[in-house]
């Protein structure tokens, strides 16, 4: 019952690393494993293989299982899941481990996980249980446990000397109050910093569709409070909003005390270690009615107002096909950074010809996608851009997708313009820097 | 070690590494021999050696070689020994990690010879002073249990862990519900304690002291105690509400599993709270965390709309104002999508149908065959459920069929067929539109339907004979879906004109009776036969009887079944909306559920004979799956390919046609004992769309004389055919699909 263990596989589909399995026979990762390669070999596009698999045990006796995955950068994560259990656990622990992994590499890539394989192999011992329960899972309570690579050590293998050095072997461990002794579970004691400082980032996403009339169908503001606390021992820190009312659907960190939250709209909370995700919502532009919660908030009729405009004009001919695609920012004050605008050309598109109209804007084409990919680094105020081609297809009717995908990142900005009104900090009597910044990023889908 | 390896090769020079006088080049070889045992390679001869690295100050090491014992304990139990020594020294480590590094690698070697040197260690461990290594030793009690239960119980460790539920620390409290849960369950898998007496009964204090460490401990622990709470049975109206009152804040948690798993709380502890305001308030807050978990990877997603669609299909006016969330993007994966489109027909009223109607035909214009298939079907399903949007309907199938595109003009006749028989003789119009679309129709399915039009307006196409006659003539080369629709539709041509298609009928029952492969149809056209030349009147009755109009399921599974599931929510039985007896099997586990089951009240009754249908009729599906291959075409995923779920929830809803399942069949053709009002409704709700596979598993493998039966496809209901409700129409398809 529960993860039986976490397999992580390179793009071949062989297996790089895996948990123990100690309480299976030998074989169930082999099968976990050939029955995911074999539904992605079946699937016409990898990305719409079932997530949860299930896989018939080998054994008459034994009950068959499932087998959860998802796919990062190059590594495919598999989770094998058996009796009733949540295939969310299995989900949910795969996303923490790889936070993890991403914590403690920088990067995931099966390149990493071959290079490190000692540390992932601890980490896994650390996480997972044989019996199927994630034990410590917090960044901050895993480092007291399981050393990161060491930069020096690093830098030597890169540069070619294969030795292995011990020197962070047995850094003070076991030291002042030992590990787990904390009273908060998130936050270890007698924490000390030269200098304190806690920063808060807002980070929204929009995600839209727009109809062939620039009408809105449909558009959701999903937004994160992105901390990173290094505060010294253990303040209490209250944060209020101007206009909390914005906020809908609120999830939080466990450290958020929830009723402080529903009577006073303000968090009040002991902050984990470094960074962590303070609260998750999601906006609701009509908010002063949803905040109620007597009616579901139905946001999404009147939305917020796109950052751009774009006027996709594409003609279909026989066998070819030719497009304008016209880009206006509509920000007065700001500009939209890192556009990237996709549009899948369809099966055989080829021959594709294309001219952006400025120096900064590029475009190029994934083959294997099919997808033609117009990049933009900076989008002045007010700015129009253009990029005009045409591509020829072997059939008949062209099929492009009847949709544009518009990626973009706009830096000090939110769409809630949520306002953080104080941050007060009792409990310790040091001064401290905070900082605050607001960042927005869409995905918004634009049909022609 | 008499036998050692060769004095050279790669293993030789990791045993003379790991014999060095110096650390770091004994540490880089044990490294070395990890990396080659992951590799896969056989190191297991290097065990004395690398045991030899076993005492060391560096944690690292340790942990590393620890690695080593563990994967080689199996094959290498009396080597192991060895190390037993070192273990139980290391369980009086200063250090809390070694000693809790020490005591989980004892637990996980599984070799007999070392657990009876775990004991002691293990009760030192459990009063330790340091919280890390007593939640460490929680869990090793569970692992001991699975090994040699007697040991448990002999050294009373079962009592130390009641008793640590009471410990300070949420942690420890959230290992040792885990280790409770695990041993309570491979308990009554094994018959050494049932349900009532367990070894983990929760009472009212142990569920104080429950709620209390819920909003203390980590994710996981939250999650571990949450299904605790789910087994806890609440012994009246208050304590239940008391219990959702304390649970609901675990909606705003971050991790979806700790969502999910406290909805399942709510919905079992929610049974008992006869408020209606209450129930509504708290349904209303668990809509929320569900769409939220609609901004994370799709993987996740997924499961929350499993389950979202599934919490619908109870409470239809949750996410009313919602269903601009479900939309699909372009670049969503198909199983999004798919199930997307099913909510949004589930959310579809007269207020928003217009825009689900421009959205739906977006997504019929996409490029992707079976999202454009599975759009058009939604079409039809919207204007079967809201009549006043019909019109509306037919005119965006009329706008796709202009567009020829061959799957589109299909899949567009199908639905039209089904509209038909929601609305008879309303949208006569757009027949000479379909019937101009003939020479495309190169699907069974579609020409089938478009013959069933044909037949069933036969009186208001004038050329209605000749249409007829060109399917009369390929009659032997078409499928046997078709060819039963050929049969019955010329049969109503003559029965409605019989002056001018005597020729037609002579020659199509000539070559049925005559030439046709198919029993079914050669049978169907026997009685034809008889009942034309025997009593006309009688053969006017039977063919040409009203129908009752078909209607949206408002559920896809049989509501005694969604009440069961209900309770399960954020489980796999949630997500494959099946049973959890259906795929967990005969396992431990599933023991444990039917005995679960056997104490509850008379109102769950019903749901355990719906259980048993099921069980028994995917059985008998089985059987036939395995000589028609083409019920299994076009099943692209895993789950699909398993014997037991023969239907994919994703990818075969798109094949099945609506969101229909098949257990939906089996418990109407066989619940028809436990009809009253909750085995009366599934059938209804079955006749729309092209059937469902599980149904005619049933007819074939229950008994042939079925067939014969339900061959009469026109014949009109009467009692003794015990299934009143099925539609004639859908007998039809059942018997088609094979």
């Amino acid at each position: 019952m529960g993860i039986d263990g976490i397999i992580l596989m390179d793009n071949n589909g062989r297996p790089i690393i895996q948990s123990g399995f100690r309480s299976t026979s030998p074989a169930y990762p082999l099968v976990h494993v050939d029955a995911v390669n074999d539904a992605l070999s079946k699937a016409l596009r990898p990305q719409d293989v079932d997530p949860v698999i299930h896989v018939p045990s080998l054994n008459i006796g034994d009950a068959p299982s499932a087998c959860c995955h998802l796919q990062s950068s190059d590594v495919r994560v598999l989770c094998s899941i058996s009796g009733n259990v949540d295939p969310l656990f299995g989900f949910a622990f795969i996303q923490t481990f790889l936070d993890i992994l991403q914590e403690y590499f920088g990067t995931v890539s099966a390149a990493t996980l071959r290079e490190n394989f000692d540390t992932v192999y601890q980490l896994l011992e650390e996480t997972l249980d044989s019996g199927g329960h994630p034990l410590t899972t917090s960044p901050n309570a895993l480092r007291d446990i399981v050393l990161p690579p060491s930069l020096l050590n690093k830098l030597l293998s890169v540069a070619g000397a294969n030795i292995n050095t011990t020197i962070n072997s047995g850094s003070g461990l076991g030291g002042a109050g030992g590990p787990f002794s904390s009273p908060i579970p998130w936050r270890k004691a007698g924490l000390r910093y030269t200098a304190n400082e806690i920063y808060f980032d807002i980070v929204e996403n929009l995600v839209a569709i727009i109809n062939r009339n620039s009408v809105t169908l449909s558009s959701n503001v999903f937004g994160k409070i992105e901390a990173n606390a290094k505060l010294s021992g253990t303040p209490d820190c209250i944060l209020s909003f101007t206009n909390p009312n914005v906020l809908v659907d609120c999830v939080f960190h466990p450290c958020v005390r929830l009723q402080r939250w529903s009577q006073h709209k303000s968090l009040s909370f002991i902050p984990p270690d470094g960074k962590f995700i303070l609260s998750e919502y999601r906006y609701a532009p009509n908010a002063s009615r949803a905040s109620s919660t007597v009616t579901p908030a139905s946001s999404s009729r009147e939305g917020v107002t796109l950052p751009f405009a774009l006027k996709p004009e594409i003609d279909l001919q026989d066998y070819s096909a030719s497009f304008n695609i016209i880009f206006t920012s509509r920000l007065t004050a700001k500009s939209i950074e890192n556009v990237l605008i996709e549009m899948n050309l369809g099966e055989g598109a080829s021959g594709i010809k294309c001219v952006a109209s400025r120096g900064t804007a590029s475009w190029a084409f994934d083959s294997q996608k099919r997808v033609l990919k117009w990049e933009i680094s900076n989008v002045p105020p007010s700015s129009s851009w253009n990029l005009r081609g045409s591509f020829s297809t072997p059939t008949i009717a062209p099929r492009p997708s009847r949709a544009l995908q518009v990626h973009f990142d706009i830096p000090t900005h939110t769409f809630s313009s949520l306002k953080v009104d104080q941050l007060k900090v009792s409990g310790e009597s040091y001064k401290l820097y905070k900082g605050f910044r607001g960042r927005s990023t869409g995905n918004v889908e634009w049909r022609w | 070690m008499s036998i050692r390896a060769p004095r050279k090769g790669e293993n030789y020079e990791l045993s003379v590494d790991l014999n060095s006088e110096y650390r770091e080049k004994r540490k880089d070889a044990i490294k070395r021999t990890i990396a080659s045992m992951t590799v896969g390679k056989d190191v297991s001869g290097l065990f004395p050696d690398v045991l030899k690295n076993m005492q060391t100050d560096d944690l690292e090491q340790k942990k590393l070689v620890y690695l080593y014992l563990m994967n080689y304990a199996k094959t290498q139990p009396e080597l192991v020994i060895l190390a037993v020594n070192t273990f139980v020294k290391d369980t009086d480590d200063p250090n809390p990690l070694v000693r809790a590094l020490a005591i989980r690698t004892m637990g996980c070697l599984r070799a007999e010879k070392i657990i009876d040197y775990l004991c002691d260690p293990l009760q030192k461990c459990l009063k330790d002073e340091n919280p890390y290594v007593r939640k460490t030793a929680a869990l090793c009690v569970a692992k001991l249990y699975d090994l040699k239960p007697d040991l448990v119980l002999d050294n009373g460790f079962l009592d130390q862990l009641l008793e640590m539920i009471a410990d300070s620390n949420p942690m420890v409290v959230a290992n040792t519900v885990a280790a409770l849960t695990d041993i309570h369950v491979s308990a009554i898998g094994s018959g050494a304690s049932s349900e009532d007496s367990g070894y983990f009964t929760i009472t009212t204090s142990i569920l104080n002291k429950l709620l209390i460490a819920l909003n203390e401990c980590s994710e996981w622990g939250r999650v571990a105690i949450l299904n605790a709470l789910a087994r806890y049975q609440a012994h009246d109206e208050k304590e239940s509400e008391h219990i959702c009152e304390r649970v609901v804040p675990q909606f705003q948690h971050a991790n979806g599993a700790v969502v999910l798993a406290a909805v399942k709380v709510i919905m079992i502890h929610m049974r008992k709270v006869h408020r209606e305001e209450m129930t509504r308030q708290l349904v209303r807050k668990m809509a929320p965390p569900l769409v939220t978990l609609l901004s994370s990877p799709p993987e996740v997603q997924w499961v929350a709309l499993r389950n979202i669609n599934l919490l619908l299909q109870k409470r239809p006016d949750i996410l009313q104002n919602e269903m601009r969330v479900f939309f699909c993007k372009y670049n969503d994966p198909l199983y999004v999508k798919v199930e997307k489109v099913d909510i949004m027909v589930r959310l579809a009223s007269e207020n928003n149908v217009d825009a689900l109607l421009s959205e739906l035909k977006e997504y019929a214009s996409e490029v992707d065959v079976d999202f454009v298939r599975k759009s058009i079907k939604a079409i039809g399903q919207t204007a079967v459920k809201i009549d006043a949007a019909a019109e509306r309907c037919v005119n965006v199938l009329l706008e796709l069929i202009n567009t020829r595109v061959s799957y589109v003009v299909q899949e567009a006749v199908v639905v039209m067929k089904d509209i038909f028989r929601k609305y008879p003789k309303t949208y006569e119009g757009v027949i000479p539109i379909l019937c101009s679309n003939l020479d495309e129709l190169d699907e069974p399915e579609a020409k089938a339907s478009l013959i069933w039009i044909i037949g069933e307006y036969a009186n208001t196409i004038d050329n209605a004979a000749d249409l007829l006659g060109i399917f009369v003539d390929s009659f032997t080369e078409e499928a046997y879906p078709v060819q039963l629709q050929t049969l019955t539709a010329v049969v109503k041509l003559f029965l409605i004109k019989p002056d001018s298609s005597q020729a037609i009928v002579q020659r199509i029952l000539n070559t049925a009776t005559k030439d046709c492969d198919s029993p079914d149809v050669r049978d169907r056209a026997y009685i034809y036969w008889r009942l034309l030349s025997m009593d006309p009147a009688a053969a006017k009755a039977v063919v040409l009887a009203h129908r009752p109009p078909i209607s949206i399921p408002r559920t896809t599974v049989a509501p005694s079944l969604l009440e069961e599931l209900l309770g399960e929510v954020g489980t796999l039985a949630s997500v494959y909306h099946k049973p959890s007896e259906t795929f967990i099997g005969k396992g431990r586990i599933g023991a444990d559920a039917v005995r679960n089951r056997a104490e509850l009240g008379d109102d769950q009754l019903s749901a355990q004979k719906a259980l048993q249908t099921v069980a028994a009729g995917q059985q008998a599906e089985n059987l036939l799956d395995f000589d028609d291959a083409s019920t299994i075409e076009g099943q692209p995923s895993g789950l699909a390919a398993t014997g037991i779920l023969s239907q994919t929830p994703a990818a075969a809803n798109i094949i099945a046609g609506t969101s229909t399942n098949p257990l939906d069949d089996l418990v109407s053709i066989f619940g028809g004992g436990d009809s009253g009002s909750s085995g009366g409704l599934a059938p209804a709700p079955m006749s729309f769309g092209g059937g469902g596979f599980g149904g005619m598993g049933q007819f074939g493998a229950g008994a042939p004389g079925a067939l014969g039966t339900a061959g009469l496809s026109n014949m009109p209901p009467t009692p003794a055919t015990a299934k009143p409700n099925m539609h004639p129409e859908q007998q039809e398809d059942l018997l088609g699909l094979f």
